[in-house]
């Protein structure tokens, strides 16, 4: 684990991770310490420094330092659970920082800032969504529906518009699920088109009551 | 041919769901001979009728082989119920689609200016949707009370012993008063279940002093007990839920949640966990049941409301394995929670939006009608507004989010979404059915409209009020009511009177139900409806002033409806009048149960708490779009009356629907009788000797009038004739009590025969030749 690290960091490391098994916590402490401040985006600084921290506060800043720096890093998250939990019973207040799709970051009552991870699957919210290829053509079949709705006259120009999209997009779509979607552009618009010239007819009819 | 159709299945209609009211929730057997029986039935009976008043022999036979053939699929296709529901159902649809035939006929061959026909158009389209939506309501109280078996329903699971996985019980809540959530932490310390954690989340109350205590209070109840008080939390109830999902003990397979108002059953973890020992099963629902049901007619109204949904709408949907997530008094896998991304926070009504989204990945559901858990209903009729809009809201949010998957081709686009016909079906039609509300707003204003413009003498024609169209809607609105009651009385076990309530109850929130759907589709996130703020201390006033719009509404129909009457009578005007006092008692519930309302207020004694978070939405904004598109329609209309409507029959007329007279359909028809011809007038027995010069004038004084081939009510249609319109009458038959003129078609080569009783004569009738 410490192949990658420059020689210094790793050889503390090793030497702390040495103190810890002979018992000397407050040596390994200090040596942790030294480690994280020489290799700030190593996870496995942080997560020693964790594990001989002298307060939770400092076990959870750690761990959530660990966390966010590698989100797969063993054993991260339950003992960050743990720790979170373990300052929640003290005081149970945390407020919102911000949060991404794999974690939220909180600020505890006693001003600690902690990630805490997401564990589920990230669902993009529906405002954020990006419109599909199949949006244009989508919004001129709209109009059409719009327009058989009055009269039909509007369905008769706007239907083959958005058949035209259709068909002018699905060359560019790579996602098969556009190119079903402008297939059934296509499909509605012929529909549309094809109700709409009756209604159509209906309406000009009226303009000439003779 | 069709009017007599329409006519002839309405009363097929009118006999079967009569007595699927009096009979379809006796007959609990499902035998295809009874149903065979019933069908022929219900077809005699109408053709009974029909043979005595408006039909043909022939035609009556072929229009009922076919009705025969529809009802013996449909008996085939809905063999779980029983044979009232059976027939009624093809009934209705047989009726609802010539109707919807009917009225396109109507629309399109009506003698019209071009945008009295686009306003006809749109006019038709409304209501070919309304009838869908009305279809939709007829499908699911047959299939609750007319269903013989039922292959999802379970009193409880199969206890499983030994199967005791870790339930994490969720408790939000948000500015909640303490000794209310503090009873349902009680409740939930009592549960007879070994294995499972509560996890309140306070979410944004802003008074420390509000949520501080109920940290004591989790630390008293023990170790299972956790407190989280969540500060600045975006996403409101749903951020919170998602946040409190991180925090659950990671033993928890299982995800309850309870709202901090809810006092639970023991028996509730125990009774529904050996659900989950299906691994399909994701999700598991009981009713919402409401502690403060009794004691005033409001209260208990309010409550048989709620009671509709999970009496009638929940036990039909959980059939096809549709039902929604309602949140409160509900069991949700972890595992699936985590897998669909947990609760949207973008939507208002993030339970039943997850349910979606879990059955949509192909899991199933389970619904236990059980109570296990009573919570609070709205204080007042304010409260209850609120909470519809919101309900609306998220559920048009859902709509404009997924109508996507709930389409015919879903599965094309997207082969992970695995809904089913019936799944999609029911979130449609749930979306859907909120806009129910909208277009009784829009039917309420085209009355009005309609009744204004003929008080002032202004005829604005739409299209042409025919005596079917005032008819036949009657029928449906008659009977849909009636069945409403039917349902309600059926499944809720509620007197009659209580049924009543329980529907205006539905119907006053109507005004709410419109600002939330036209809100939904025109904004993007959440919002909670503000009502207008009072000046005043007085109670009874601030009652009033929540229901200002509904008040005016109502009278508004009422007194144009009443207007209508009083300036014209006649049953045209009287049955105007008639469906705009409907309408107008609809928005006048409105402000009767915000009085009644004031009682339960009274006895509670709770001071209203503010509970809705978001952006809020002022109600008087949220009714400017309301006012807008009355105004944009107000005018349109009135630049009907600039357009030249046609002067003379135009030649489409001619594919207009035949009209039955009032008198044909009870059946008085008019009738050749042996009156003696007057002596001084010598009869023409040939058309060879026709006169070619008038000897009067008859004036239509009807909106539309039928000339017929022969003097006889149900011969065919030649054309069709509107109100004002002039024509030179060429003969009459030879009863003088029951004129037909011989008149000649304007415009035109060709003669018809014109009930005299439709027209005004100018002339002397003396003066008349008889033709025989």
């Amino acid at each position: 684990m410490h192949k990658n690290l420059p020689s210094k960091v790793s050889h503390l490391l090793e030497e702390a991770e040495q103190l810890v098994q002979q018992g000397e916590r407050e040596k390994a402490y200090l040596l942790s310490l030294k480690a994280t401040s020489f290799a700030p985006d190593d996870p496995l600084a942080w997560y020693l420094r964790s594990q001989v921290a002298p307060s939770t506060e400092e076990k959870l800043v750690c761990l959530s330092r660990v966390y966010s720096l590698n989100p797969n890093f063993p054993d991260t998250q339950g003992e960050l659970r743990a720790a979170v939990q373990t300052i929640l019973k003290q005081e149970p207040f945390l407020a919102y920082v911000h949060e991404t799709d794999k974690l939220y970051q909180v600020r505890s009552g006693r001003d600690l800032l902690i990630n805490i991870p997401k564990n589920r699957a990230f669902e993009m919210p529906y405002l954020k969504k990006t419109p599909g290829t199949a949006r244009p053509a989508f919004q001129w079949l709209s109009i059409a529906v719009i327009g058989l709705i009055l009269g039909g006259i509007g369905a008769v120009f706007f239907a083959p518009i958005a058949a035209f999209q259709a068909l002018r997009l699905q060359a560019s779509t790579p996602s098969r699920a556009d190119r079903t979607r402008l297939l059934i552009v296509l499909v509605l618009s012929v529909i549309i088109w094809l109700a709409a010239i009756p209604i159509s007819w209906l309406l000009l009819i009226r303009f000439y009551p003779s | 041919m069709l009017t007599r159709a329409l006519y002839l299945s309405a009363i097929w209609f009118a006999i079967s769901l009569i007595s699927t009211l009096i009979m379809g929730s006796r007959l609990r057997r499902n035998d295809p001979t009874i149903s065979l029986l019933w069908l022929t039935g219900v077809i005699l009976g109408g053709n009974i009728i029909a043979i005595f008043t408006f039909g043909r022999l022939l035609e009556i036979f072929s229009l009922s082989l076919l009705a025969f053939g529809f009802g013996l699929y449909w008996m085939v296709r809905l063999n779980e119920w029983n044979a009232p529901g059976q027939v009624t159902w093809a009934m209705t649809l047989i009726t609802t689609g010539l109707f919807i035939i009917y009225t396109f006929l109507l629309t399109a061959f009506s003698p019209l200016n071009p945008l009295s026909f686009i306003f006809a158009l749109v006019f038709f389209f409304l209501e070919a949707i309304t009838l869908f939506l009305a279809l939709a309501h007829m499908h699911e109280s047959l299939d609750v009370v007319c269903r013989i078996e039922w292959h999802r329903l379970i009193e409880r699971p199969e206890p499983i012993p030994d199967y005791q996985p870790m339930v994490s019980l969720q408790v939000p809540a948000y500015n909640e008063p303490v000794e209310v959530v503090e009873k349902t932490l009680n409740s939930l310390a009592e549960l007879n279940y070994p294995n499972f954690e509560v996890l309140v989340v306070d979410n944004n109350t802003p008074q420390q002093e509000t949520w501080r205590p109920l940290e004591e209070i989790c630390r008293k109840l023990g170790s299972r007990f956790h407190c989280l008080h969540l500060d600045q939390w975006p996403g409101y109830k749903s951020g919170a839920l998602n946040f409190a999902t991180t925090q659950t003990d990671p033993r928890a397979d299982i995800i309850g949640i309870i709202d901090a108002d809810y006092e639970v059953d023991p028996n509730f973890l125990i009774e529904l966990v050996p659900a989950f020992a299906d691994p399909h099963v994701a999700f598991v629902q009981t009713p919402q049941d409401y502690s403060d049901s009794k004691g005033d007619v409001f209260s208990e109204s309010m409550y048989r409301g709620y009671k509709y949904f999970f009496e009638v709408s929940m036990p039909s949907r959980n059939e096809r394995n549709a039902i929604i997530f309602a949140g409160t008094m509900g069991l949700i896998r972890k595992s699936v929670l985590d897998e669909i991304g947990g609760w949207d926070e973008w939507c208002i009504t993030e339970d039943a939006e997850a349910s979606l989204r879990i059955l949509k990945k192909g899991y199933q559901s389970l619904y236990i009608n059980h109570s296990y858990g009573s919570g609070m209903m709205p204080i007042n009729f304010e409260g209850l507004k609120k909470q519809r809009f919101r309900w609306c809201f998220g559920g048009i949010q859902i709509l404009k989010k997924h109508w996507e998957a709930l389409m015919p081709w879903a599965h094309l686009v997207d082969p992970e979404n695995k809904l089913t016909l019936a799944q999609r079906y029911y979130y449609l039609v749930g979306g859907l059915g909120w806009f129910s509300d909208v277009f009784n707003l829009l039917f309420a204003f085209f009355l009005v409209l309609g009744a204004v413009f003929n008080l002032f003498s202004s005829p604005v024609k739409v299209r042409p009020l025919t005596d079917t169209v005032l008819i036949i809607p009657a029928v449906f609105l008659v009977l849909h009511i009636l069945r409403f009651i039917w349902v309600l009385r059926n499944r809720l076990r509620v007197s009659f009177d209580m049924a009543i309530a329980t529907m205006y109850n539905f119907f006053s929130l109507g005004w709410s139900v419109t600002l939330a759907c036209i809100q939904g589709l025109v904004q993007k996130e959440g919002v909670f409806l503000r009502t207008p703020k009072s000046m005043t201390s007085s109670k009874a006033w601030r009652a009033i002033q929540v229901t200002q719009w509904e008040t005016a509404i109502g009278l508004i129909c009422v007194v144009v409806g009443l207007l209508a009457f009083g300036f014209e009578r006649n049953w045209r005007t009287f049955s105007l009048c008639l469906l705009l006092i409907w309408q107008g008692s609809l928005y006048l519930a409105a402000p009767l149960y915000s009085l009644l309302s004031l009682k339960r207020e009274a006895s509670l004694g709770t001071q209203v708490r503010v509970t809705e978070q978001g952006k809020p939405m002022v109600e008087q904004l949220a009714a400017r779009w309301v006012m807008a598109f009355s105004m944009v329609l107000i005018g349109a209309f009135s630049l009907v009356r600039f357009l030249p409507s046609p002067t003379v029959l135009p030649a489409y007329a001619r594919f207009l629907p035949v009209d039955l007279s009032p008198d044909q359909i009870i059946g008085r028809q008019p009738q050749e009788t042996a009156i003696p011809m007057t002596p001084n007038i010598a009869p023409i027995t040939a058309t060879a000797t026709l006169p070619s010069t008038a000897s009067g004038i008859a004036t239509v004084k009807v909106d539309s009038a039928n000339c017929r081939e022969k003097p006889k009510g149900n011969a065919d249609r030649i054309t069709i004739l509107y109100r004002g319109q002039a024509v030179e009458i060429l003969g009459r038959n030879d009863d003088a009590k029951n004129p037909w003129w011989y008149i000649k078609i304007p415009d035109s080569g060709g003669n018809c025969w014109l009930w005299g009783m439709t027209t005004d004569l100018t002339g002397m009738l003396e003066n008349i030749p008889i033709i025989q």
